[in-house]
């Protein structure tokens, strides 16, 4: 190949692909700044189904009217603000040129169209397909099969006919069903907070069983409860309910925060060692344990004091746990007794937090001694490693541990730390514009996918802590007003997804669900950890604006 | 050049296959096979220019062109689904389009400058042999 053969291969390379990039981009992109031109897309539900539907060029006012009198029914007006068609007839492509959350899909086949609407695809939790490759589970854009199954019902085909022959497209629409609200960092206010702490303590106190479990995940659109259950997050959620009964003075929370921790305390408590450890089977872990410690020196705090013996023997099953290096083996095997020495996410951070609240209760020179030199632990970044500054684990505990220990035991790498950790955090939250209003303030997870509430929320927990330690440490007042920046715009974006009371048309109990976190704007289950960590943050915040 | 080209071919038929075996898990025909293929006839055309072997000049000719023309789609496909997902999803943020720039500024040099300069020499050699 000669030099100008190569030339002109190239520049007819590059135009042919200018060309493709500009019809694709022209043919797809939709703009969803413009005024609602219509159609208007009107449903009626009733206990989460889609009872009605019509489609109306004006007036949507009065469209379904009827229908929409009926008692326990509501009406949803879906209007469409633009449209793009789909190009070919890829599963795969159709798959990835839906913006989850925000675009539906319409279907016309043999004259007649069908709309599968935002809400539609909500109601279908088809909003992410996951596929798992090996140890990977990958989100592959919408699930396809759902949607077309749903439209081909509508238009009395089969899938893979429609699939062939229908022509797609999608469009953008803004809905009158108020979810989610409108919530602004301003609207962060002490009372806004104080609610949204008390309908969260208020769903998991709601769904607790008698025998002071919970009902561990609930799915918003069925109504569905999960088999699973796990033990930290038990005593996670025992410890947000114990804390807010305390702070709130809520009899009914402090309640259900006693059936919780009587859960662990009477039925889940094994021998391990000399100690005392929660869990159940042959092998447990530390971080049951750490958040029993946890949640039972709040009811301590509270005035109960049959949880006193237990906080102290726990405690003294996490120092046993604890090696020379100042990090935890994170197993028990209970039935051969011994600890085993493997790691995984979280246990030395709540482990560690652990001791030094169980500190407060034993003031055992022990316990501090052993909070410290984990946190020391946990804080220490090789200089060998560039990419320490970058590359990050979950740190929301180690945050919390270095507040409870700030005033005995102050460790300023350790602030030093969570104050780097929470400018990553800065960089990974959305910011709109660009991103879309509401997911401003959420903690990014890829630029093609939703962010999700709980990691925002447990960032948050250690952002309010690390808040807290800044202003006692004096840290300059411009990184602190990053930080006080950086939490209000994250509650505020936690608080316009919470269930209050959420997309109640979608829901066949919304009762059940009220105060609830949602796991992100399209996966609607509570799981008992939601509204722990989102609720354990603002009831952080709310303390801090108190002192 | 010819022991340069040699080396360069070798070390990327090694990239490629420690690439593909070594870091991508778990296995994908899709991936693994047409990455694989063209590992080998770049180690094959290594093989022959740095053992000096009659056929090597072939052997370069024919992994030149297969990686060019591969590595021009595989650029180009990359650049349509940029374009594709900035279609879907509107103005997505700095990091995402500094990640597909980074991946297409990592391709290129090995995908389409280096089969490029080989063809280039291909040329010179076949003109220099001329009588």
């Amino acid at each position: 190949m000669t030099p100008r053969t190569l030339r002109r291969l190239l520049a007819i390379w590059l135009g042919v692909l200018c060309v493709c990039s500009m019809l694709i981009f022209c043919a797809v992109r939709m703009d969803r700044t413009r005024s609602p031109t219509g159609p208007y897309v009107v449903s009626i539900w009733e206990r989460g189904q889609r009872s009605a539907r019509t489609v109306v060029a004006s007036e949507p006012e009065h469209a379904l009217a009827g229908e929409a009198a009926r008692r326990g029914t509501q009406r949803v007006v879906e209007r469409i603000v633009d449209s793009a068609p789909i190009l070919l007839h890829s599963w795969l492509l159709l798959g990835h040129s839906l913006v989850p959350a925000r675009d539906g899909l319409s279907a016309t086949y043999q004259g007649r169209t069908a709309y599968a609407t935002p809400d539609d695809l909500l109601a279908l939790e088809a909003y992410e397909h996951i596929v798992p490759l090996g140890p990977l589970s990958l989100i592959m854009g919408i699930d396809v099969n759902k949607v077309l199954a749903a439209l081909s019902r509508e238009l009395g085909t089969e899938p893979v006919e429609l699939l062939r022959h229908a022509s797609f497209r999608r469009f953008a629409v803004t809905s009158d069903s108020g979810y989610p609200r409108e919530f602004r960092e301003a609207d962060v206010t002490v009372d806004a907070v104080r609610k949204s702490i008390q309908d969260a303590a208020r769903y998991l106190a709601r769904n607790q069983r008698r025998d002071g479990s919970f009902r561990y995940e609930l799915n918003a659109v069925t109504g569905g409860d999960s088999e699973d259950y796990n033990f930290p997050r038990h005593a996670g959620a025992t410890y947000f309910l114990a804390r807010a009964a305390n702070q709130l003075h809520d009899t009914v929370l402090a309640r259900a925060a006693l059936r919780g921790a009587a859960f662990m305390k009477d039925r889940f408590t094994l021998h391990c060692g000399a100690h005392a450890c929660v869990g159940e089977g042959d092998q447990v872990d530390v971080g049951s344990s750490a958040l029993a410690v946890l949640g039972y020196a709040e009811l301590l705090a509270g005035g109960n004091e049959e949880f006193r013996a237990p906080t102290l023997d726990l405690a003294g099953f996490l120092r046993s746990q604890q090696r020379a290096d100042g990090e935890f083996q994170h197993f028990y095997s209970v039935s051969e007794q011994h600890p085993i020495d493997i790691q995984v996410e979280y246990y030395t951070g709540e482990a560690t937090f652990a001791l030094a609240r169980a500190n407060r209760v034993s003031g055992d020179a022990r316990d501090l001694e052993a909070a410290r030199r984990a946190l020391s632990f946990l804080v220490t970044r090789s200089a060998w490693f560039l990419g320490s500054h970058y590359f990050w684990g979950a740190e929301h505990w180690t945050c919390q541990a270095l507040a409870d220990l700030w005033q005995r035991a102050p460790d300023p790498v350790a602030l030093r730390f969570c104050l780097d950790w929470q400018a990553v955090n800065r960089n990974l939250q959305f910011e709109a514009p660009p991103a879309p209003a509401d997911y401003d303030g959420g903690i990014s997870r890829g630029p093609f996918m939703a962010p999700r509430l709980t990691p925002t929320a447990s960032r948050l927990e250690a952002a309010v802590a690390t808040l807290e330690v800044a202003r006692a440490a004096g840290v300059p007042a411009a990184e602190v007003a990053l930080l006080e920046h950086q939490v209000k715009r994250a509650f505020a974006f936690l608080l316009r997804y919470q269930f209050s009371p959420g997309p109640t048309h979608l829901m066949p109990n919304p009762r059940q669900l009220a105060g609830g976190f949602p796991g992100s704007p399209l996966d609607l289950h509570v799981r008992i950890d939601y509204p722990q960590h989102a609720a354990g943050a603002l009831l952080r915040y709310w303390e801090l604006e108190q002192k | 050049m010819r022991v340069t080209f040699g080396v360069l071919n070798a070390l990327s038929a090694l990239v490629l296959l420690v690439g593909v075996f070594g870091v991508v898990q778990p296995r994908f025909w899709a991936l693994d096979v047409p990455l694989t293929a063209i590992a080998l006839v770049l180690l094959v055309s290594a093989v022959g220019l740095l053992a000096k072997l009659p056929w090597a000049l072939r052997a370069l000719t024919v992994a030149a062109w297969v990686s060019f023309a591969l590595g021009l789609l595989v650029v180009s496909l990359i650049l349509l689904t940029m374009v594709f997902l900035r279609g879907i999803h509107g103005d997505f943020g700095v990091a995402a389009l500094a990640v597909s720039s980074l991946i297409v500024a990592l391709l290129v040099p090995y995908t389409v400058v280096l089969p490029a300069l080989e063809l280039l020499w291909l040329k010179r050699q076949s003109a220099e042999s001329r009588p």
